[in-house]
C-alpha cells in the first residue's frame, strides 16, 4: 500500500503504515493506532463496531487535511487510513500517520490529523454489543432432614 | 414522473427515517434547503430532533445557506455529528 489516503474493508497494519512513513531525513516518525474497546453499555458489553461512510466526501476531507497537515506542520509523508464495515473489538479502526525531520513535528502533526479526522470526516460508527446474562439465582436448596 | 431529489440519510438519521435513501418529489424549480429539511422533519418525526445537529451536503459539497435551492436531480446527503476514529 503506497497511498496517503485510504478507506477500507481489509484490516491495517502498521508496518505497512512504516513503510508509507519511510524516507531519507525523515528522523520523526508517529503512527496513532485506533482500536475497538470493549466498553460497557446499556445493552451489555461492545463485541463489535459497524462503520459507515459518505465515503467520495470523506476521501475529498482526508485529502484536505493531508495538504494541511504538510502545509502547517512541513510532513513530509502522512498516513490517513480508516476502515469501514464490521470491526471486531481489539482490532485497529484507524491508522494515522506523520513523518517530519523531527519529532515535534511529526508528534503535532499525528495529533491534528487524528482529531481532525474525528471532527470532520464523515464516518459514523454504530456500537454492537453482547447483552450481559442474567445473574443467576442462587442454587435451590432442599431443607435438610432434621438431625437427632 | 415527478421531478426528484435524492436524499442519503447516514448513522443516526438512517436510523429515524428507517431508510437510507429517499426519492424526494420537488417542484420542477426546487426549493430551498430549509424548506427540504423542514419537510422532512414533518414526514418522519423521529428524524425532526436530529436535523438541528447536522450538516447537509448538495452534490457532494457542504451547503451552510437554508436558503440554497435545491433542484430535481440533485443529491443531498444529511450527515449527523461525525464519529470517526
Amino acid at each position: 500500500m503506497t497511498v496517503s489516503v485510504h478507506l477500507t474493508r481489509r484490516p491495517l497494519s502498521v508496518a505497512a503504515a512504516m513503510r508509507v512513513l519511510s524516507g531519507p531525513g525523515l528522523g520523526g516518525v508517529v503512527v496513532f493506532a485506533g482500536r475497538v474497546r470493549p466498553d460497557r453499555t446499556p445493552a451489555g458489553r461492545v463485541t463489535k463496531l459497524e462503520y459507515e461512510g459518505d465515503l467520495a466526501l470523506a476521501r475529498s476531507v482526508l485529502a484536505d487535511l493531508e495538504r494541511t497537515a504538510q502545509r502547517r506542520f512541513g510532513a513530509v509523508r502522512i498516513v490517513l487510513w480508516h476502515r469501514f464495515g464490521t470491526i471486531k473489538v481489539g482490532e485497529v479502526s484507524v491508522l494515522v500517520g506523520a513523518a517530519c525531520g523531527h519529532r515535534s513535528a511529526a508528534f503535532d502533526a499525528a495529533r491534528y490529523l487524528i482529531e481532525e479526522l474525528k471532527r470532520s470526516v464523515p464516518i459514523w460508527k454504530t456500537e454492537r454489543a453482547r447483552p450481559a446474562r442474567r445473574p443467576r439465582r442462587p442454587p435451590y436448596r432442599r431443607r435438610g432432614r432434621a438431625s437427632g | 414522473m415527478a421531478p426528484r431529489v435524492t436524499i442519503l440519510l447516514f448513522a443516526t438519521a438512517r436510523l429515524a427515517a428507517g431508510a437510507s435513501e429517499l426519492r424526494w418529489p420537488v417542484e420542477p424549480g426546487g426549493l430551498p434547503l430549509g424548506s427540504l429539511v423542514r419537510s422532512l422533519g414533518s414526514r418522519y418525526p423521529k428524524l425532526a430532533p436530529i436535523l438541528p445537529t447536522c450538516r447537509f451536503v448538495l452534490n457532494g459539497r457542504y451547503v451552510v445557506s437554508r436558503a440554497t435551492r435545491v433542484r430535481p436531480g440533485d443529491k443531498f446527503a444529511v450527515h449527523p455529528p461525525y464519529g470517526g476514529g
